[in-house]
């Protein structure tokens, strides 16, 4: 344990000697500041040591060998040694990202950093208020010196203004300083907290020390210098306020926190909520890179400082919530400030030249990530404990400022990580990869992931499965392979996960095995196609496997926050998978946004669960009986969002219809099923409570309405892609509407429609695909008559749509059935009209899809098509034979189903005799329905055949053109706008009332936001102004 | 009330301050915003050593005659008021420096010291 002493004279002594040095040995200085700093780094691990293995407790140091307040004493303990850990390997980081800077400025750089980062250290142990004062103001100094590096007038004004924003509130903390002093006779921080009770404390004077430190922290709105800082320094600069000054400061105020009574933590917590939820707000117009990181980086001070605010709230998870959210901030604003500075690019749609290097991409990601707090990262733990322990304390309003702050910051950061994933770079300068400038970004990068992990094993004590996301750690190594061997290997890995989970799944849970089916089976089949895809498929693997480990991880969760946990990952994985489509950068933003509020809903459902409960166990579900209308509304919410009900549903048409050909299906027929076994998940909690009948009802509306308008927007769709979307979000309409009936035979129909629109969509969407790879779009009005070219993927699209339309022999019609039967046992006949009504529209979009497809006249480009790559045709045809065998022997699904569903609704199930399903109201034979449909169906084709011998063959272009060739081609397609006459009369359900309603909403936030900033008006004056005014106003609310 | 020593510095200190804080936020001139800030924390010091004084007390300094090391706490005033104000003093003085160092870099990039021109970074 090296003594704090000689952390001053190292700094001060070389910080000193390197101003004096001639110009001739400048090139030693980046050497001899980087020995420097791996001293202090060494300091810091020399008491962390100890500490984390318990051998010593805090320690005070005095200087002179007097006792304070005549003399200055520094305290370390395990938290000042964590401190100071993070802020001197930010500085030994700083250094080397700065080497050549350092080496060709003048040799006082290195000095000032050094000198800088002592002050950071020394504000981390300082116990004595005054000296406090000195240091606060050295840091101040120097932090304006190094502001400096860039010399150009942006960094001249933003240094002055910090010189005059810093100058106010370390006056306004001397003041407090003295005032205290003349009031309790002591400098010595430790005294004072021992006083804190006492009466002598002069509120004036503690208020006036907190608030200027809590200034100094930038709270919103009287922050406009430190914005101003962060856009005209140089970037590298931007990290060290960022992950240095404040990260101190913030130690600062932890220190200070015992002082505070009750009313000084209400004054934190609206300080920090202020900021993190006003600092989002107004970053959300802003698209200059660095200023958009200091409005996140305010952002996320602002939320420590409320939580430093809600100490005696969280009691000992205290630490481990401050901490994990400070590191993740910690590491990925300096990380996000280091690619700033390596791509030197101001502009956020610019960042698309981190693609250059997708090393870089992925480092960007892995920080946004950890910022917004999405796991594996420490603050997706941080956060989870934050809401639990809050709920707990029942600040539900807390919780849900909290929650819409971070919805608002991942508006921008999506955003900014599409713009990097999808915007043309071709155009855009090279910049230098310099390894000294990417190594301490890849340092930080690896330090948020092994945090995670470090933070996951904290929290749940080693529950979570690490191994899968270890296995894409590695698919993203071998990233360079080429596509086939990737794709093997993610098959055999889905193998083997389904090898592992399935067989005690079946004995044990027939719901969560149906759905673990349905996610890895359906995984490994639709993965199949992807041997049709040449080349290495770089970024693909990695992020379609993270989903289906989200999809497992769901199917496997014991506790809500497990259960999260994968959300959460299928969440990122379906999202990068959805953005990889040509046109998809705003699909993807809107299908991210959309998941990440359904999924903080659930987040704050699991609070109040957490708060009635004490227990994070997923089946505390069913125990809560407080606010159950609430949470069971959330969670439903929540889930609405992945199965894209009505109003919830404007994401899915276009992210499904521009994913790539094998996408398509997985984020349609596989990821869709998450939100429907979330749904089901909530529906055997909500049981047979009172209220569940009431939330059953309006979620039956909500599911024919889906229903409808999802059939009748897909009739009217050019797309082929499109349309299946839509037919998609009506399909879950349906599901939906079977699962609220909560009785046996809705639940029946519900499960069966799963399993059906699994296998249908998968087909549908496959050959589909396959059928757009080889003709090039997807408008159907430019294909037709590809029958004769395609004859496998016409039979896969007949049956296939068979099977969706419901109408006998195939299985769909099982689900229809089953469906009829529940609708009339539940009296909602209302509701049952729309839905049959909308069974009817299907027809017409289906009938399309063959027709204007396969049939009618084939295009002169398409002539020399071949039919569709064998790639696809095999796990299209292995799903045509899955649904043969349950449409000839449906009682080989449907019994199991029954037995399962009784566990929960044992009344009013089917009885079966052999393979006769007998309902209340109907009797049904699949195999006897079977076999009748075929005779009939050989009958009339024989027939037909016999007919068609006799006919005159017509060659397409046997007919006379009379007129010239049409300007738009395609209105001479007999299938364009076809149902332009249903659309008069009915278009109006369909209008785009939602679309309209979120746009509304998206413009309005940004314009709060636009007239919002407009307060920095970038004039020192006025943000001298804001701090006095903000101190003022808050000694006001204070004293009342 | 009796006007005594303390009183009026402690009134000169809140008059200094004031001032200090008027120039800084009226005046335009950037030379002017920093001498305003200068008075300002002029006003600070001199309201710290009016609190430190101690009506009819010697200096604190053990002479073994006036002050001894038994009587201090009773005829001496208290040091550390003044100490604060030595070191604010010499911290007022780094500041100043700096803030003059950057009037005269933000004078040489636009050749005008009007604050009001340097506000290029905003919103």
């Amino acid at each position: 344990m090296v003594s704090p002493f000689y952390l001053l004279g190292v700094g001060l002594g070389l910080g000193f000697l390197l101003g004096l040095t001639g110009k001739n040995s400048k090139k030693y200085t980046s050497a001899i500041t980087f020995v420097a700093f791996a001293f202090f780094v060494f300091f810091s691990i020399s008491w962390l040591i100890p500490f984390a293995l318990k051998q010593v407790t805090e320690t005070l140091i005095y200087t002179a060998g007097f006792l304070p307040p005549f003399s200055i004493s520094l305290s370390v303990g395990f938290y000042e040694a964590v401190f100071s850990l993070m802020i001197n390997s930010l500085g030994l980081l700083s250094i080397l990202f700065l080497w050549k800077k350092i080496n060709s400025e003048s040799n006082a750089l290195g000095g000032i950093i050094l000198v800088l980062f002592m002050t950071l250290n020394m504000l981390v142990f300082a116990r004595d208020i005054f000296n406090i004062f000195v240091w606060l103001e050295i840091a101040a100094i120097s932090t304006s010196g190094i502001i400096l590096l860039d010399k150009n007038k942006f960094s001249y004004s933003a240094g002055f203004k910090y010189l005059l924003a810093s100058s106010i509130i370390s006056s306004l903390y001397l003041i407090g300083v003295v005032l205290v002093y003349f009031t309790n006779g002591t400098l010595f921080l430790n005294d004072l907290i021992t006083n804190a009770s006492g009466v002598t404390m002069s509120v004036t004077a503690v208020f006036l020390m907190l608030i200027a430190i809590v200034l100094e922290l930038k709270p919103f709105p009287a922050n406009g210098w430190a914005l101003d800082v962060y856009e005209g320094a140089n970037p590298a600069i931007g990290a060290i306020m960022s992950g240095g000054v404040a990260t101190a400061s913030l130690f600062l105020l932890y220190k200070f926190s015992p002082l505070l009574d009750n009313k000084f933590s209400y004054l934190f917590v609206i300080a920090g909520l202020l900021t993190f939820v006003g600092s989002n707000l107004f970053g959300i117009k802003q698209d200059k890179a660095n200023r958009l990181l200091g409005y996140s980086s305010i952002g996320q001070i602002g939320l420590l400082v409320a939580i430093i605010g809600f100490r005696p709230f969280l009691g000992d998870k205290f630490e481990f919530i401050a901490i994990t959210i400070l590191v993740s901030h910690f590491l990925a604003k300096a990380g996000l400030f280091w690619l700033s500075d390596v791509i030197k690019q101001d502009n956020i749609k610019n960042w698309s030249v981190l693609r250059r290097k997708p090393l870089l991409l992925v480092l960007f990601g892995i920080f946004v990530f950890s910022l917004i707090g999405l796991p594996p990262f420490p603050s997706f733990f941080g956060k989870w404990e934050l809401i639990m322990m809050l709920s707990g304390g029942y600040k539900f309003a807390v919780v849900t400022i909290i929650l819409v702050g971070s919805f608002i910051e991942a508006i921008y950061l999506f955003r900014w990580l599409g713009y990097a994933i999808k915007l043309d770079f071709s155009e855009l300068p090279e910049y230098k990869f310099e390894l000294n400038k990417i190594i301490p970004v890849v340092i930080f990068g690896a330090l948020v992931l092994g945090a995670g992990y470090y933070a996951g094993n904290l929290i749940c004590l080693k529950t979570l499965n690490y191994i899968p996301l270890a296995f894409i750690v590695l698919l993203y190594f071998i990233d360079s392979l080429p596509a086939y061997i990737k794709n093997t290997l993610s098959i055999l890995a889905l193998g083997y996960y389904s090898y592992l989970i399935l067989p005690n799944l079946y004995e044990t849970d027939m719901l969560r095995f149906i759905f673990a089916v349905i996610f890895l089976i359906g995984g490994i089949i639709t993965l199949v196609a992807g041997y049709a895809y040449k080349g290495k498929r770089q970024g693909f693997y990695p992020v379609a496997l993270l989903m289906y480990v989200g999809l497992a991880l769901i199917i496997q969760a014991q506790t809500t926050l497990e259960f999260f946990f994968g959300w959460e990952l299928m969440t990122a994985g379906s999202y990068f998978l959805i953005i990889r489509g040509k046109k998809s950068i705003e699909h993807g933003l809107s299908y991210i946004l959309f998941s990440i509020g359904g999924a903080y809903a659930i987040l704050a459902a699991f609070g109040l669960i957490y708060a009635e409960t004490s227990d994070i166990l997923l089946s505390s579900l069913s125990v809560a009986t407080q606010n159950i209308t609430l949470i069971f509304s959330l969670l439903a919410i929540g889930f609405m969002t992945k199965t894209a009900s009505l109003g919830l549903h404007i994401w899915l048409p276009g992210a499904h219809a521009e994913a790539e050909s094998d996408v398509s299906p997985m984020v349609s027929a596989i990821l869709l099923k998450a939100g429907v076994f979330g749904l089901f998940i909530l529906m055997i909690a909500m049981g047979h409570n009172p209220e569940a009948e009431q939330i059953g009802l309006i979620l039956g509306w909500i599911g024919a309405l889906t229903a409808l308008v999802g059939n009748l927007a897909a009739a009217f769709q050019e797309d082929a892609k499109r349309l299946l979307a839509y037919s998609s979000i009506s399909q879950l309409g349906y599901i939906l509407f079977g699962l609220a009936m909560m009785t046996h035979l809705g639940w029946m129909s519900a499960m069966v429609y799963s399993i059906n629109h699994f296998l249908y969509k998968s087909i549908l969407f496959l050959t589909i695909g396959a059928v757009v790879l080889k003709v090039g779009t997807h408008d159907m009005y430019k294909m037709g008559g590809l029958i004769k070219n395609m004859p496998l993927a016409f039979i896969a699209v007949l049956i296939g749509i068979i099977a969706l339309s419901g109408v006998p022999p195939l299985s769909g019609f099982a689900g229809k059935w089953l469906f009829y039967n529940a609708i009339i046992d539940k009296h909602w006949y209302f509701q049952g009209a729309i839905v049959f009504f909308s069974g009817i529209v299907a027809f017409l979009y289906l009938f399309k899809l063959i027709y204007s497809v396969f049939l009618g006249q084939l295009k002169d480009n398409l002539r020399k098509v071949k039919d569709i790559s064998v790639w696809f045709a095999i796990p299209i045809y292995i799903l045509i034979i899955g649904i043969m065998i349950i449409s000839a022997k449906p009682e080989l699904y449907l019994k199991p189903l029954g037995t399962m569903i009784s566990g929960f609704y044992p009344n009013g199930e089917l009885s079966w005799t052999g393979g006769l399903a007998n309902a209340p109201y109907g009797y049904w034979n699949g195999s006897g329905v079977m076999i009748t449909i075929g005779i009939m169906f050989s009958l009339l084709f024989l027939w037909l055949w016999s007919l068609s011998r006799k006919a005159q063959k017509v060659k397409q272009f046997n007919i006379v053109y009379a007129a010239e060739a049409p300007q738009r081609p395609e209105t001479t397609h007999i299938s364009y706008n076809i149902y332009a006459g249903y659309y008069k009369s009915i278009g109006w359900i369909v209008a785009p009332i939602f679309e309209k309603f979120w746009s509304t909403m998206t413009e309005w936030i940004h314009s709060v936001s636009d007239f919002g900033r407009r307060i920095y008006n970038g004039n020192g004056q006025y943000y001298m102004t804001h701090i006095l005014i903000y101190m003022l106003a808050f000694y006001f609310i204070l004293m009342h | 009330m009796t006007i005594t020593i303390d009183k009026i510095a402690l009134f000169l200190g809140i008059v200094l301050m004031l001032i200090g804080l008027y120039g800084a936020f009226s005046l335009k001139s950037i030379i002017r915003i920093i001498l305003s800030l200068s008075i300002f924390d002029t006003g600070i010091n001199v309201l710290i050593v009016s609190l430190g004084y101690l009506k009819g007390r010697t200096a604190p300094i053990i002479d073994g005659d006036k002050v001894t090391v038994e009587n201090i706490f009773n005829v001496a005033i208290d040091p550390v008021p003044q100490a604060l104000v030595l070191t604010a003093i010499v911290i007022g003085f780094g500041v100043t420096a700096l803030m003059l160092v950057y009037a005269l870099k933000l004078y040489q990039s636009k050749k005008t010291l009007d604050i009001n021109q340097f506000s290029d970074l905003k919103w």
